[in-house]
């Protein structure tokens, strides 16, 4: 299963908690048949660069992938953090690699703007 | 103004920030808010509303209060909430209801109150728990988000007010106490400190906190060493 966290969601709570209601009932599905999950949040929204409701959603996403990798061992949960230039094939790429297992509650990021800054 | 002042932790930043001398506007939902609130008269001047802040209402009663007040120097976002359990049985209502408490508050305050400040701090109680813990799926989350709105609003509202978080580890309060001994006892084994931290060393670090005046933007774990031990 893959998540792609909406990069416009509003800074409003009721778009946050659907945006996040909805992750939680597709990760708590995709568990439940034992699938490997993906959730892709911005780079930048980790960092709170942009909107306040994509940084809430994006840091809580990452947040989730990690307590769940941990009550989940046969499954992998892993988080890919993009930027808005990163490739269609850099993505389809690395989520491959994430769906096939291995890392667990990792998070992958692609491009360099995270480089210096804080770490999630 | 600080939330879920009647708690362990928040009462214990309520009363630091007696001793400092600053007026507080103290918020919970419990009546156990009149017992803190009578303990720090003494000391200073403090205006307790209890109110549900998951309502619109509750917020519109806490920024009544700073209207009143005049002047708003520091927010305190404390209060919490667990419903904790794995993420196969886990309820869409506890998933709701934790991330409205932990999250949703703590948002549409900031948003109602920063405002009403001129200058100053907003201090958001986060967990370690932001790291991954075990049965905390919706916690996990709620307090990941917290990390992601101190960032974005320590970027949106800087110079004028700094935003940082703190991110508790195991703590002796009341809920700890609930705990099994047994379980406890594990806990703590695991922690290098090789004790729980107190509440009041939770407070003194939103003190410091409030007044560190080239810091925003940070996350501070203050957990004995247990984000890197087994």
């Amino acid at each position: 299963m893959v998540f792609v966290a909406d990069p416009n969601v509003a800074d409003n709570w009721n778009e946050i908690r659907e945006e996040l209601a909805e992750a939680f009932s597709m990760t708590k599905d995709a568990a439940t048949r034992g699938e490997p999950i993906v959730y892709i949040v911005r780079g930048d929204d980790l960092l709170g660069r942009d909107g306040i409701g994509a940084a809430i959603v994006a840091t809580a996403l990452l947040s989730g992938a990690r307590t769940a990798s941990l009550e989940l061992r046969e499954s992998a949960i892993n988080t890919l953090a993009i930027e808005k230039e990163s490739s269609l094939e850099a993505i389809s790429t690395w989520v491959g690699h994430l769906l096939a297992g291995g890392p667990r509650g990792e998070l992958v990021r692609l491009g360099g703007n995270h480089l210096g800054k804080a770490l999630p | 103004m600080v939330t879920g002042a009647a708690g362990g932790i928040g009462s214990a930043i309520s009363h630091r920030l007696a001793e400092e001398g600053r007026r507080l506007i103290l918020v919970d939902m419990a009546p156990d808010l009149a017992r803190v609130a009578t303990e720090l008269e003494t000391s200073t001047m403090v205006r307790p509303v209890q109110a549900d802040l998951t309502t619109e209402e509750g917020v519109q009663a806490v920024r009544s209060e700073v209207q009143e007040l005049g002047s708003l120097e520091l927010v305190v976002n404390n209060a919490g909430i667990t419903r904790d359990a794995r993420l196969a049985n886990l309820s869409g209502e506890n998933f709701d209801l934790v991330l409205d408490v932990n999250l949703g508050v703590p948002l549409r305050l900031i948003e109602s109150l920063h405002p009403l400040m001129e200058a100053g701090a907003i201090v958001n109680i986060s967990s370690r728990a932001y790291l991954g813990n075990f049965g905390q799926y919706n916690y996990s989350m709620s307090k990941g988000g917290l990390v992601g709105l101190t960032r974005a609003y320590a970027l949106r509202l800087a110079p004028r007010i700094r935003v940082n978080a703190i991110a508790p580890g195991l703590i002796g309060t009341e809920m700890t106490k609930a705990i099994p001994a047994e379980v406890r006892e594990k806990m703590v084994a695991a922690i290098p400190m090789q004790r729980m931290g107190t509440p009041e060393e939770v407070a003194a670090l939103v003190s410091y906190l409030a007044a560190a005046s080239y810091i925003t933007g940070e996350v501070i774990t203050i957990g004995g060493g247990r984000s890197l031990s087994r």
